[in-house]
Parts: C-alpha cells; sequence; structure tokens
C-alpha cells in the first residue's frame, strides 16, 4: 500500500491529503483527551507508533505467491490508542517511511495514510466494537480485526489507484485488477496479523487489564483511570 | 506510579543481579528463531522456484504506471546498495530500545506491587 511519488495525479494527492486531515485533526484532539484521562496512554502511543512503524515496514516472505509484503499493525493500534490518534500516527510512520526508507512518497502520504492508518484502523476498531459488544471472546474480535484491518487496508489502496487511473475501463474492474496484485500475497498475513493481534491483546489482558480500561471494560480490574486510582 | 524507578530499586535491594535469561527472554528468542526460520526457509523454496521474491507494493505501483501515458514512479529516496539495511538496523535497534523503554514502565510490574510501592 506503500504509493509512490508519480503514480497518483496532484489533484488526487491534495484530495487524499484533505481527506486525511479531516481524520488526524479530531486525532490530535483524542491523543490530548486522553493524556488526561489515563496516565499509561502516552506510553502506550509511544510503544504502538513504534510497532507500527517497524511492523509496516516488515516485508515477508510468501512462497504461495513467490511475493513479500508487509502487515500493518493499524488495528491492533486502533484498538489500543484510539481509531483517530492511529490515524496521526500512521501519517507520521509514513512521513518517516518514505524519507528514510523509500517507502512511499510524500506527495502520497495522504492517500497511504487514508488507507493504512484511517480504512485500515477504523474497519479493524469497527470490528473489534462490533464483536465485543456481541460478546465475542477478546481472542477472536482481535483476530477479526486484525485479519479485517490488513485486508481493508490493501482493498483501500487499490481503490485509490483505481480512482485515478482507471480511464475509460469501469472502475469496479480496475479496483479488483489492483488489489489482485496485493491480495493474494496478503491474505496469509492478513491472517499473520489476526494471530498477532489476538496474542498481544490477551497478553495485555493477561498481564495489566488496568491500564486499558477502555479496552478491557468488561473484565478489567480497575475500571477507573489511573490519576484516580492515585 | 514510577515503575521503572520501583524495578530498579527492588533487585538492588535484594542484592540479585538481573537476570539475563529469564522466562521472558527465553520466550521472545524462541519467537525470533521461529520467525527467522519461517522467512529462511520461505526465502529458499522461492529461491530454489525461480521465484522473484519481490514485493508486493513495487508489483502493484508498476501495475499502476503501465496504464498511465507517461507513467514513472519513483520513491521520495531511493537508497543505494547495503544503506536501506543500515537504515533499518538503525530504526529497528532504536525502535527496540523505546519499545523496551515503555513495556518496562507498564509492565514491569503488577499494580499491586507498584501501588505497594506508591504508598
Amino acid at each position: 500500500m506503500h504509493i509512490e511519488d508519480g503514480i497518483l495525479s496532484a489533484g488526487a494527492c491534495v484530495g487524499w491529503y484533505a481527506a486525511t486531515a479531516v481524520f488526524v485533526i479530531p486525532g490530535v484532539y483524542e491523543i490530548k483527551k486522553r493524556i488526561r484521562e489515563n496516565l499509561s496512554y502516552k506510553p502506550f502511543l509511544a510503544m504502538v507508533g513504534v510497532a507500527v512503524f517497524v511492523i509496516s515496514a516488515m516485508h515477508l516472505p510468501v512462497p504461495v505467491t513467490g511475493s513479500c509484503s508487509h502487515p500493518c499493525g493499524t488495528a491492533l493500534a486502533a484498538i489500543i490508542i484510539g481509531p483517530f490518534a492511529t490515524a496521526v500516527v500512521s501519517t507520521i510512520v509514513l512521513f518517516f517511511q518514505a524519507i528514510f526508507f523509500g517507502h512511499g512518497g510524500i506527495t502520497t502520504v495522504g492517500a497511504n495514510t487514508f488507507s493504512m492508518g484511517i480504512c485500515g484502523g477504523l474497519s479493524g476498531w469497527a470490528a473489534w466494537k462490533a464483536l465485543r459488544a456481541l460478546n465475542c471472546p477478546i481472542w477472536l474480535a482481535a483476530g477479526v480485526a486484525g485479519f479485517a484491518g490488513d485486508l481493508i487496508t490493501y482493498l483501500a489502496a487499490a481503490f485509490e489507484l483505481a480512482l485515478s487511473l482507471h480511464g475509460q475501463v469501469p472502475l469496479v474492474k480496475q479496483w479488483m485488477i489492483f488489489f489482485m496484485g496485493y491480495g493474494p500475497t496478503q491474505l496469509p498475513l492478513a491472517i499473520g496479523e489476526a494471530l498477532f493481534t489476538s496474542a498481544v491483546l490477551l497478553a495485555m489482558m493477561n498481564r495489566r487489564p488496568d491500564l486499558l480500561p477502555q479496552v478491557f471494560a468488561k473484565k478489567a480490574v480497575a475500571q477507573v483511570p489511573l490519576r484516580e486510582q492515585a | 506510579m514510577d515503575v521503572v524507578n520501583t524495578q530498579v530499586k527492588g533487585l538492588g535491594s535484594e542484592g540479585k543481579a538481573p537476570p539475563f535469561f529469564d522466562g521472558f527472554t527465553k520466550m521472545m528468542l524462541i519467537i525470533m528463531i521461529v520467525m527467522e526460520l519461517a522467512i529462511f526457509a520461505s526465502a529458499k523454496y522461492m529461491s530454489s522456484h525461480k521465484m522473484a521474491g519481490g514485493g508486493t507494493d513495487d508489483l502493484v505501483n508498476n501495475l499502476a504506471s503501465a496504464t498511465k501515458v507517461n507513467g514513472e514512479h519513483h520513491p521520495f529516496v531511493e537508497l543505494p546498495g547495503d544503506s536501506e539495511l543500515s537504515a533499518f538496523s538503525v530504526a529497528n535497534f532504536f525502535a527496540g530500545v523505546i519499545v523496551g523503554y515503555n513495556w518496562l514502565r507498564l509492565f514491569g510490574a503488577k499494580p499491586q506491587q507498584g501501588r505497594k510501592e506508591d504508598n
């Protein structure tokens, strides 16, 4: 999903920057609000930011298709730090990946953030919330969130490309052509991301559920903010 | 809530050296070795079957460029030779330090232990 410079038109780049800003600006407020509510939020924000940076740069070989791709980690991030904060974190991550690693481009930070940080994060978070509301176990809700977040990121990236480049070809057809470039390699990685998301959330639940009272609301040991505990 | 300080104090006051090969370290090393072996085996399989092993991002970027009249795409920076490995190593080293530091702050002590020390 790291779309490089020179692929999208100038108008599309500006449009995706604007669409991303709609989520990044409330993200800044979400971060400020949650920092006041939960003393452990800042360390989580730092850890999650670094984790998304590493995970989304980690190209893993998939022998079934003979190519490599990377997971995203934004579904897990959205569950832990919130979906709008994930948009902020993803913008920073993708900017640094572009200037240091040559992953993606500067003009496409908006489009790449929209697919990975917003579509991936929001879909994972929505899946988690919906399944937890239906009393699904944490491992299942987290697994579905990781899987959905990963695949929807690539569906969104393919859509961004198709929207700009479909020309005379029907949009949906061009969208699926681009997605088929990602999909077969991404499917096993999405399963891996589902397992990873489940494992991390289960470990956090077993170790310190009190640190994230909003995430583990139903089983948290202490559901009040840490500031009030102290 | 200063978990780092309570952990360090606890180790010092007991007069014991910090364990460097405890259960956590063993588990992390096992996971790392399993992942490295899986990557090695996958890469070997792809190599033996003459698969390119390129990234799907690049594949789709090339496909997208081919649909344009003057299609040329380029990353913002192109790191030559082993410098990409250097960039990844530096980033991952400091990523590990930051995650480790915050991990200790968050998960270094059980809540009861932290509150007892705070009191």
